[in-house]
């Protein structure tokens, strides 16, 4: 494999699709953070923490122009990095993926991670917007949610080991398997302990919207990736006879 | 009269070197999107960096979004 192009493939897929997570997210995930903040806003004014001046505004406005800036840096370091275990998978992955070319295979083994990492830990702890999340409780939440992520991405390696040692016609039952194991763990593990305090139609729309975006991350990595393993070929060495 | 013929083969052998180099990217970019409370920048202003949180606050819409916990 020629090591330092796979490398750049890899990075370059996660960094670039990461980016357009970030800008996806300006356009759909960011109303609802300025409507959440807002009643961080509203709650300061209240209690006497903040006044509402023009003042604040202008501090605030300057300050979440910065944080917005950021949500598009930071999608590129989070893609960057989503996308090097990605790339590490799929080159394992890639020789026993069913799929006639790199992007059909890219797409399955996107789904799947996107399934088992992302949307089976989200079930269980759905994103939050501002507001709700006590500063106590982070580092605990952050356990669980690593924790889980951990269990059911390391539980579909196991079982996908396990079905290589059954019979065509069996391998469905690893399926079952996980599907069993991951139930077991989503009643045993400890529910989020923070209440939620935001309106719920606020809270359900700003995760639709924070699904939405990661989705994006997991098509665009996937296709990205694809169209260049197609396009250079790391894993190809010229061989002369 | 001997041929010569040229043809790509794949080889499944994936480098440890790249394998190591992604991993420490992967850890690394999570660490600071999704959990750094000050950590990183505490090695160049010391204690100040709980306070101040910049990356924290940098990373935080995406935090948020992305579905890591945040405050």
């Amino acid at each position: 494999m020629k090591t330092l192009l796979f490398i750049l493939i890899v990075l370059f897929s996660g960094a670039l699709a990461g980016t357009i997570h970030g800008i996806v997210n300006l356009g759909i995930v960011e109303p609802h953070l300025d409507e959440a903040i807002g009643i961080e806003n509203q709650n300061l004014f209240a209690s006497g923490e903040e006044e509402d001046t023009p003042q604040f505004w202008a501090e605030y406005d300057a300050y979440r122009d910065w944080q917005k800036s950021g949500q598009v840096l930071a999608g590129t370091i989070l893609g960057t990095s989503i996308g090097a275990l990605f790339g590490i998978v799929y080159a394992f992955a890639r020789h026993v993926l069913p799929g006639s070319n790199d992007l059909k295979k890219t797409l399955l083994l996107a789904g799947v991670m996107w399934f088992t990492l992302y949307l089976i830990p989200f079930l269980k702890y759905p994103a939050n917007p501002p507001t709700v999340g006590d500063g106590e409780t982070v580092v605990l939440r952050a356990i669980l949610y690593l924790s889980f992520i951990a269990i059911s991405g390391f539980g579909a390696v196991g079982f996908y080991q396990l079905s290589k040692r059954l019979k065509q016609n069996r391998k469905v039952l690893s399926i079952v398997g996980y599907a069993a194991f991951i139930g077991v763990t989503f009643a045993l593990m400890p529910a989020n302990p923070d209440e939620v305090t935001a309106p719920m139609e606020l809270v359900n729309e700003f995760r639709i919207m924070s699904v939405l975006g990661v989705t994006t991350f997991w098509i665009s990595v996937a296709v990205i990736l694809g169209a260049l393993w197609h396009k250079t070929r790391p894993d190809a060495e010229i061989s002369t006879r | 009269m001997s041929e010569v013929r040229q043809q790509n083969i794949s080889k499944s052998t994936v480098p440890k070197i790249a394998i190591l180099a992604l991993a420490i990217v992967f850890a690394a970019g999570l660490f600071v999107v999704g959990f750094d409370q000050g950590h990183i920048f505490s090695v160049i202003q010391g204690v100040d960096a709980y306070e101040e949180l910049y990356i924290h606050e940098l990373t935080h819409d995406m935090r948020h979004a992305a579905g890591f916990p945040c405050h």
